[in-house]
């Protein structure tokens, strides 16, 4: 009797047929998608800290070159930021790091190449690896220049476990004082 | 007890224990609040050393503790005259000498209250700590003289121009020129008119002065210049409110006539 109810289902579906949308996973591809034809090259600014510490800020200088003997087009060419620290592995979020995430070229020749600049505001302690990669329209498995890893020292900032007590507790004291004041003042005045 | 340290007390008990002092303490707390939470709220601004947040807030400290002795000394004089208090108190006994001290006396009251309102702001931002004593002391010694000078020179204007509000609308300009290097970092100064201004400017002197102690970590023995350039200032300004409100030489020569 149990095993009926699959054999139920499956003749059901099978009565169907073609109504049943078919789900993209279901199908997998023929052909893995392409893989860009770029080289990316990534090489840090001579002018970096050679100690960088937390607020420091870096640059990486990216060319990207199309080797092929066709044009591109529809380049995309985005920066990460990798931690990875053992046990703290993370790609970080790029938010505060930096103000250049991503680039676009329309079009680049055979042989064609072009740079660009990235600037990180190094915002956290730990150790870090810079990654450039580069898409195109038509084959978008991206081509990766990475950096060596760096690694960023910490240094003493505000803390605000310390700041938010005194913040918040030095108001709320002086305006209960005050308004004690105000109450006693007034209780004068009726008397 | 002499008529100065009578007059401070009862001026100081009015800033800091009526409603409207403890509202400009409670003002100035807020004023320090919302910068401390500034740091904490901002990368940019959470990414500064702790020592460039303890000399941060030690300046803004001199400047409230300024405009409170400057907003108190406009008040003692031109705010008196209009209240009618003033006359009754130049007709006193009291010698001039110790009417001013006391008022000043009070101005200090405040800048001490200013600057045990100040002192867990710093420890707060201030997370380890070094920095700490450097800027309580240069607080004392240079913030000092540069609120009650700014006090002084409000009760020298009050007594100088008819209008209490024209006295106070003059300090607050003045007092928005003098703390300028709060705005302009020393990089931004470095023009000889930038340079000529620190070097006759007291808050340039006190501000440089915590520049170089807080965040330079250099000795108070180093600050001799500095120090001797607040206290200059302080001495004029005080001769200044003393001198405007010397006795008449001549009948209707009077502050409050």
């Amino acid at each position: 009797m149990k095993a009926s109810v699959p054999l139920a289902v499956l003749a059901l579906l099978a009565t169907l047929g073609p109504a049943v949308p078919r789900l993209a996973w279901a199908a997998p591809s023929a052909a893995p998608p392409a893989s860009a034809p770029l080289k990316v090259g990534l090489a840090p600014d001579p002018a970096n800290p050679a100690a960088p510490r937390m607020g420091d800020r870096m640059s990486f200088h990216t060319t990207l070159r199309n080797p092929a003997s066709a044009p591109v087009g529809g380049v995309m060419a985005w920066l990460t930021i990798l931690r990875v620290d053992a046990g703290h592995e993370e790609a970080i979020d790029l938010e505060d790091w930096s103000a250049n995430k991503a680039l676009t070229i329309p079009a680049m020749a055979p042989g064609g190449e072009a740079r660009s600049d990235w600037t990180l505001r190094l915002i956290s302690p730990g150790t870090y690896r810079v990654l450039v990669s580069a898409a195109t329209r038509a084959a978008p498995v991206p081509a990766v220049g990475a950096s060596e890893t760096f690694a960023v020292a910490p240094k003493p900032v505000v803390e605000s476990r310390r700041v938010l007590p005194v913040a918040l507790g030095l108001p709320l004291a002086l305006g209960g004082l005050l308004a004690l004041r105000l109450t006693m003042a007034k209780g004068d005045d009726d008397a | 007890m002499s008529p100065a340290l009578a007059i401070a007390r009862r001026e100081g008990g009015e800033l800091l224990c009526s409603p409207r002092g403890l509202a400009w303490l409670l003002a100035a707390a807020g004023v320090l609040s919302g910068f401390a939470l500034l740091l904490v709220g901002s990368t940019e601004l959470g990414l500064l050393d702790n020592a460039q947040v303890v000399y941060d807030m030690a300046g803004l400290t001199i400047a409230l503790g300024a405009l409170l002795a400057l907003v108190s000394g406009v008040d003692a004089v031109a705010g008196e005259r209009e209240r009618g208090a003033l006359l009754p108190l130049l007709a006193t006994a009291s010698p001039r000498r110790s009417i001013v001290l006391g008022r000043l006396g009070g101005q200090a009251l405040a800048w001490s209250a200013m600057l045990a309102i100040s002192a867990p702001y710093l420890w707060a931002v201030g997370s380890t700590g070094q920095n700490l004593g450097a800027a309580l002391l240069g607080l004392l010694l240079f913030g000092t003289p540069v609120a009650l000078a700014a006090g002084a020179a409000a009760m020298a204007l009050g007594a100088r121009l008819r209008s209490a509000r024209a006295a106070l609308l003059a300090s607050l300009i003045a007092l928005l020129l003098v703390a300028s290097p709060l705005l302009l970092g020393p990089s931004l100064r470095q023009s000889a008119i930038g340079q000529g201004f620190d070097a006759v400017n007291p808050f340039s002197g006190a501000t440089n002065a915590l520049d170089a102690m807080v965040i330079d970590g250099q000795g108070l023995a180093a600050q001799g210049w500095h120090l001797a350039l607040v206290l200059a200032w302080w001495g004029l300004a005080y001769a200044a409110a003393l001198r405007a409100l010397r006795p008449p030489r001549r009948p209707g020569e009077e502050i409050v006539a």
